[in-house]
């Protein structure tokens, strides 16, 4: 029973970095309707300079909020520059551009910061909580995980449900020429939503490099699994994001602990390989209907 | 007033417009007619920004719309309503409606102005909170229009808004059309494939064929023009 409660606690931290990664995912996919592959590198890069800043001597806060505000400025920056001129190509395009992106970010990382592991610390406590006598699987940086996600969450939806901003980016998304016959700004939004996406991306970072081997490449896996909970999760939904990614989350743990940390990754190509068979429009999704 | 020029666009080798000049004036309606592939559509999307023009000018009341970006037009107060209604599925009535108002009315105004167009249009109100998906296509058509409207237009470009509805529905759009024109002094250019139901609420035609202006006239000169109606218009 113990274990079965240490490994449903660790399943919903891990479950929220995932949903973290996948929110990034949805916010580009929504904005321009496709898959950015360089997500998980982008967050990587601005990690490694709150890294820098860290070694620098800056407070662990100051770094924290400066990489999610260069992660919103790389994200910008990454639309204006590589996405926007792709605009009205083929949609493979920019797929394959954002696949040579993560391949350029993690060898420009690698070269500035060299490809071996290092250590990044954590905002809080590592070590498990103690509840009654028992120390559970759930430290206070878990707390600070889930807290941190959720918020994101919540402001995300919020942004899409309330705001005249999230009314205007979903048009955007869903019909970028009437969009722009009613006066929408098109292109700004669609920068808006890469600069979210990529501070998004930023935050999934910073979460992740405490709890794995952070090198260049410490996203790679985490891509895997934030995809297979967008993908769960509808890949247009915010909160289909969060749900997918403690879906997988909680799937990975179990296996983890159940049957072997090897198959991980196995496993979540298996949960991804189910829903795109079973229900491929996800949790959240709706199946598309045409009229003929 | 809408001044369009000797524009001229072209689709790599085909010339979709050439050296199209009139002149659109406000609280009229000036139709725009022609077979398939006349360049009825390319007029429209050019002079809202959508395509690209090569030689020529377009402008509106003194401000060249040639060169601007359809956002920017759409500023100006040329409100396009494309064909194929247009509507946003995945958005609700009213987030459609809502959309209109933000770029030429005030935030304090807006709902106000988005009411009217319930007033106006009693069918979208009662489906307000409804996914326009769900709207027929006379409704989808009423959603579009009103749409244009929030935005408190000076200018209207209209593609094909009969396209697909029953004849007793383009009757009451043709209807709603000349009142509005009358009542707030909107200019208007009505493109239509429906020559007949067009030229009968038109103040001045135009008639393309293969990009050009080959005819130009007030509206019941041309229905009696027999040459004209056999070979261009199809009535």
């Amino acid at each position: 029973m113990g274990l079965f409660v240490n490994v449903l606690l660790s399943g919903v931290a891990q479950g929220m970095v995932f949903a973290a990664v996948a929110l990034g995912l949805v916010l580009v996919s929504r904005a321009t309707g496709i898959v950015n592959f360089a997500q998980g590198a982008m967050g990587m890069f601005t990690t490694f300079i709150a890294f820098s800043l860290l070694t620098a001597g800056l407070g662990y806060w100051p770094a924290f909020v400066s990489a999610l505000a260069i992660g919103f400025v790389l994200g910008a920056v990454v639309e204006r520059t590589l996405m926007r001129p792709l605009r009205g190509k083929p949609a493979l395009n920019p797929v394959i551009v954002t696949i040579g992106l993560l391949v350029v970010l993690e060898g420009v990382a690698g070269s500035i910061w060299g490809g071996a592991s290092q250590g990044f610390p954590a905002a809080f406590s590592q070590r498990g909580l103690v509840v009654g006598t028992t120390r559970v699987a759930f430290s206070q940086f878990d707390v600070f995980i889930v807290g941190a996600v959720a918020v994101l969450v919540v402001a995300i939806v919020a942004l899409f449900r309330w705001t005249d901003l999230g009314l205007r980016m979903r048009a955007a998304a869903f019909s970028p020429e009437v969009s722009q016959l009613l006066g929408v700004r098109v292109g700004r939004l669609f920068t808006l939503g890469w600069a979210l996406a990529c501070a998004a991306g930023s935050l999934a970072g910073l979460l992740v490099a405490p709890l794995s081997s952070f090198s260049p490449y410490y996203m790679d896996l985490n891509l895997v699994y934030g995809f297979t909970a967008a993908v769960l999760g509808g890949l247009l939904s915010p909160a289909g994001a969060l749900v997918g990614g403690l879906v997988t989350g909680l799937a990975i743990a179990f296996v983890g602990a159940y049957v072997g940390s090897d198959l991980q990754p196995i496993a979540a190509l298996v949960l991804l390989l189910l829903v795109l068979m079973l229900r491929p429009q996800g949790l959240f999704g709706t199946a598309e209907v045409r009229r003929v | 007033m809408l001044q369009v020029d000797k524009l001229s666009v072209r689709y790599g080798p085909v010339r979709a417009l050439d050296e199209v000049s009139f002149e659109a004036r406000d609280a009229r309606i000036t139709t725009v007619l022609g077979a398939n592939g006349a360049g009825k559509t390319t007029l429209l999307r050019t002079l809202s920004g959508l395509v690209r023009h090569q030689a020529g000018t377009a402008s509106f009341d003194g401000s060249l719309l040639t060169g601007r970006q359809p956002e920017a037009i759409a500023r100006m107060g040329v409100a396009h309503v494309p064909e194929g209604r247009g509507v946003i599925a995945e958005l609700t009535v009213d987030e459609n409606l809502r959309l209109g108002t933000f770029c030429r009315v005030r935030r304090a105004e807006r709902r106000g102005a988005i009411e009217e167009i319930y007033e106006r249009f009693p069918g979208l109100g009662d489906r307000r909170h409804r996914s326009a998906s769900s709207l027929s296509g006379g409704e989808r058509q009423m959603l579009v229009i009103g749409r244009a409207l929030v935005s408190r237009p000076r200018f209207l470009l209209l593609d094909e808004p009969s396209l697909g509805l029953a004849p007793m529905i383009t009757a009451q759009m043709m209807a709603t059309l000349r009142d509005l024109t009358a009542e707030k002094g909107l200019g208007a250019i009505l493109v239509e494939q429906n020559a007949r139901s067009a030229l009968s609420v038109a103040d001045w035609a135009i008639v393309l064929n293969l990009g050009r202006v080959v005819a130009a006239d007030e509206p019941a000169r041309l229905a009696v023009d027999s040459d004209l109606r056999r070979h261009y218009l199809g009535f």
